[in-house]
């Protein structure tokens, strides 16, 4: 018998069937994933049986030889009590923000009924998952931690009341490359050790290759393809298995063609941004100190770095949307003044694309607003038929229907938005295009059609990109060359390939070995 | 936290200062003074009472005279209630004020609070809409329509409690308090009720879902109080609104608070008094809003960081 097993699961939201003929087992100690695009009703399978989404579950349900089909709130809530701990994806907003660490972990270790733990108990359970400084965690809020910390204390917490089954919704998905394998580990030492039955939800393949013995595909709430994950991966019998996972940037797979580059176009010079500590303490933060990086016409650089490596600090510097302590940015050798001093004509030509692509367009203003921004304030002289003739023409660049002018924001998909975004860098004839994380929030397809996208534009128009990542095996598809960035620092640069080949800083061994 | 207290109370002075002078100055632009009466005075009194009052000197004089009195704790003579200095009128109506406010704001939040988590749990059902709806109403009451209203039905008709003036025991309290704390409570409700339906759809409620507490458990312990912060924003100005609404309820129920001297120096020019209620009624908005800082930091400890 296994340990947790559904057969032709349902899931209806008022009304509507979003989930169908779903059958899964997963048995203890073993991992068993569900992969699939957002959408795919792969995280309402998961945690619809127990309650815990508006949903209403039919088929059956068994945990542990207990049936949970029928069953009504409270049996519902007393099977999530006994005997299963939960992970999600959030971890800056999972955990309470008004209680310690050490009073959520109590909650947890007490909620199946046991004594009140003693302090070194909790310290412990903090130590078992990885977490430095345990005993002064306890009494820290949420906030005081890192994204990847707060995730060992949901880790933590999950397994607090020794559960038999674990279900992990995205548990790595808001987090960079590093800390997504570590991470992962933890997961697979913690199953062994115990012999928990995991139920993973991801939609990134690297967080379940090598993890998972059991792998569902699922697309538009059902099933495509089931098998043991090697086998499934090795040999994906569907079309929707083969596109994803061909879709899913590895760093063994051929290396993309690229055009030459030409002529130096940006260079930036022991560039120093720093900003003040934040609250009452004195002092100052060094952001990104010393950076040199340098890129050419139709060039590609990968910025790549973990979470606060500076990244993104140094990306907004160079496109004029952030602060610059000190140092100088060149362009085509002549100086580019700070942000306010900038003519329009500088401005013009570096265009910055961020990483939520929602979040970045305005909700209330049409398509066609959003991608003529940029010509009404840096080209005064077009009139407003110009405008719109080159909107139509952005559009087509970036493969989207000319009806899709007149749409909201709110009615485009991720993908869809991020080509919009995309269409209003470019609607202004731009050498550079500075892409802070474009592609992170998206799913592995419509991510992999971006980076395809990005590639076409860099080749027809010539232009340059400056691709900040933290996933490298994605920017080997796109760039040239690399600068690897830690703790504010650049740590070393060079040819894309020869430093993932050779990869000399302790920092780029670890993105490497993570991608 | 501590440095936060400080930092408050420094910049409270510059604060304060600007309140009395502003006050100070409007006042003195205000045609007529304090000893113009019906029948007017003769010459030589009213000059001999500028001059004993010191209101013949130049105004920025008097204004600096003013301010380094009130540093030592000087509010000066009360200019109409001729027996009584302004600090023994406010030693006399504060008391009764600050009852009168504590009671109201300690019964509206209890209101409030109650009625707002209520709506919440029931959000959608006719608890819900008829708790808002009646939220509604008690916030759009003015004082001067309930209190009377109250003393008709409470003191006149049924004659169960009294209609105006301070007595033994704590009965004559009891109208004025509920006259002042209705309109509060509503409010109070509705910014519980809309917090509490922002935080009950947070992740964190459903981690606390998923470890199979209770729902009260769950309300209580990790919805309720994150979303009291925008309760603990309106608090500050409504221990202010409470201060300065007492003025009609102490009028409407005849008590000696400070409201009517407030209103009444304010009518007769009688300068001192009115600059010495000012100060006080500033000095505690400011406090109350320091107040309303620190429950926040409570109620959310990411506040702290700032």
């Amino acid at each position: 018998m296994s340990l947790y097993e559904i057969g032709n699961l349902a899931v209806d939201i008022a009304g509507t069937r979003l989930v169908e003929d779903v059958s899964l087992t997963v048995e203890p100690g073993l991992c068993t994933a569900i992969i699939g695009a957002s959408g795919s009703g792969k995280s309402l399978t998961c945690l619809t049986p127990f309650g815990l989404t508006p949903g209403i579950a039919t088929g059956s349900i068994r945990l542990d030889g207990i049936d949970l089909a029928g069953a009504d709130a409270d049996q519902l809530r007393d099977a999530r009590r006994r005997h299963t701990g939960f992970i999600f994806q959030q971890p800056l907003t999972a955990l309470t923000p008004h209680l310690t660490v050490g009073a959520q972990l109590q909650e947890a270790t007490m909620q199946a009924g046991s004594a009140r733990p003693s302090r070194s108990e909790l310290v412990q359970k903090l130590e078992r998952v990885g977490l430095s400084r345990p005993d002064e965690r306890l009494d820290q809020f949420p906030h005081r931690l890192s994204g990847g910390e707060r995730q060992r204390v949901m880790i933590a917490a999950a397994i607090a009341h020794s559960p038999k089954l674990l279900i992990a919704d995205e548990p790595t998905s808001a987090l960079d490359a590093s800390l997504r394998a570590e991470i992962m580990d933890l997961l697979d030492q913690l199953r062994v050790e115990q012999g928990l039955g995991m139920l993973l939800v991801s939609h990134d393949l690297a967080s379940i290759e090598g993890h998972a013995d059991q792998l569902l595909v699922m697309d538009k709430g059902r099933v495509v393809e089931t098998g043991p994950t090697a086998d499934v991966i090795a040999n994906p019998a569907e079309d929707y298995t083969r596109r994803l996972i061909s879709a899913t940037p590895r760093l063994d797979e051929p290396s993309p063609k690229l055009a030459g580059p030409g002529d130096e176009l940006l260079e930036t010079r022991d560039l120093g941004v720093e900003f003040n500590r934040p609250g009452w303490r004195r002092g100052i933060i060094l952001a990104v100190a010393n950076a040199a990086i340098m890129i050419r016409q139709g060039e590609s650089l990968a910025l790549v770095g973990g979470s606060g490596s500076g990244k993104s600090t140094l990306g907004r510097a160079i496109a004029g949307i952030g602060p610059v302590t000190r140092g100088k940015i060149l362009w085509r050798g002549g100086a580019l003044p700070e942000r306010r001093q900038r003519t329009l004509e500088m401005r013009r030509l570096i265009q910055p694309v961020f990483q939520d692509p929602v979040a970045s367009l305005d909700p209330q203003w049409q398509v066609l607003d959003i991608v003529t921004e940029p010509l009404r304030n840096l080209r005064p002289d077009l009139t407003r038929t110009e405008r719109e003739d080159l909107a139509r023409q952005a559009l087509s660049d970036v493969d989207l229907a000319k009806d899709f002018l007149t749409r909201m924001p709110a009615s485009l998909s991720g993908g869809q938005a991020q080509r919009v975004a995309i269409a209003r860098a470019i609607i202004a004839a731009p050498q550079l295009l500075v892409l802070d994380e474009a592609t992170s929030a998206l799913d592995p397809l419509v991510g992999a059609e971006i980076l395809k996208l990005l590639h076409r534009l860099q080749e027809e128009n010539g232009l340059s990109l400056l691709f900040i990542t933290h996933d490298i095996a994605a920017a080997r598809r796109l760039c040239h060359r690399i600068a690897v960035m830690d703790d504010g620092r650049i740590v070393e640069t060079g040819d894309l390939q020869e430093v993932i080949d050779n990869p000399r800083h302790a920092a780029t061994q670890r993105l490497v070995a993570a991608s | 936290m501590f440095g936060l207290i400080t930092r408050r109370l420094l910049t409270a002075i510059p604060t304060l200062l600007v309140i009395i002078l502003a006050s100070f100055f409007l006042m003195r632009l205000a045609p007529g003074g304090p000893f113009d009466g019906e029948r007017p005075l003769d010459q030589t009194t009213q000059a001999a009472l500028q001059q004993a009052y010191g209101l013949d000197r130049p105004l920025w004089e008097q204004a600096w005279l003013y301010v380094s009195r009130l540093v030592q704790g000087d509010f000066g003579p009360s200019l109409v209630y001729r027996d009584f200095t302004v600090s023994e009128l406010i030693a006399q109506g504060l008391p009764i004020s600050l009852m009168l406010g504590g009671l109201a704001i300690v019964l509206a939040l209890a209101i409030g609070v109650t009625a707002g988590l209520f709506a919440a749990v029931r959000a959608g059902k006719a608890a819900d809409k008829v708790i808002m709806m009646l939220a509604t109403v008690a916030t759009a009451l003015p004082t001067f329509v309930t209190g009377p209203a109250l003393a008709l039905l409470f003191g006149l008709w049924l004659g169960l409690l009294p209609v105006s003036g301070s007595g033994d025991g704590a009965a004559w309290l009891i109208m004025p308090v509920v006259a002042l704390a209705l309109p509060v409570s509503g409010a109070i409700a509705k910014l519980t009720r809309a917090g509490l339906a922002s935080v009950l759809k947070q992740d964190h409620i459903r981690t606390a879902r998923a470890r199979g507490l209770s729902e009260t458990k769950i309300l209580f312990k990790h919805g309720l109080r994150p979303a009291l912060v925008p309760v603990a924003s309106y608090l500050g100005p409504a221990a202010a609104g409470l201060l300065t609404g007492a003025v009609v309820v102490e009028t409407v129920f005849g008590l000696p608070g400070l409201g009517r001297y407030f209103v009444q120096g304010a009518l007769n020019r009688d300068y001192p008094l009115v600059l010495g209620v000012v100060t006080l009624y500033a000095a505690l908005i400011i406090l109350f809003n320091l107040f309303a800082d620190l429950i926040y930091g409570w109620l959310d400890p990411r506040m702290r960081e700032e």
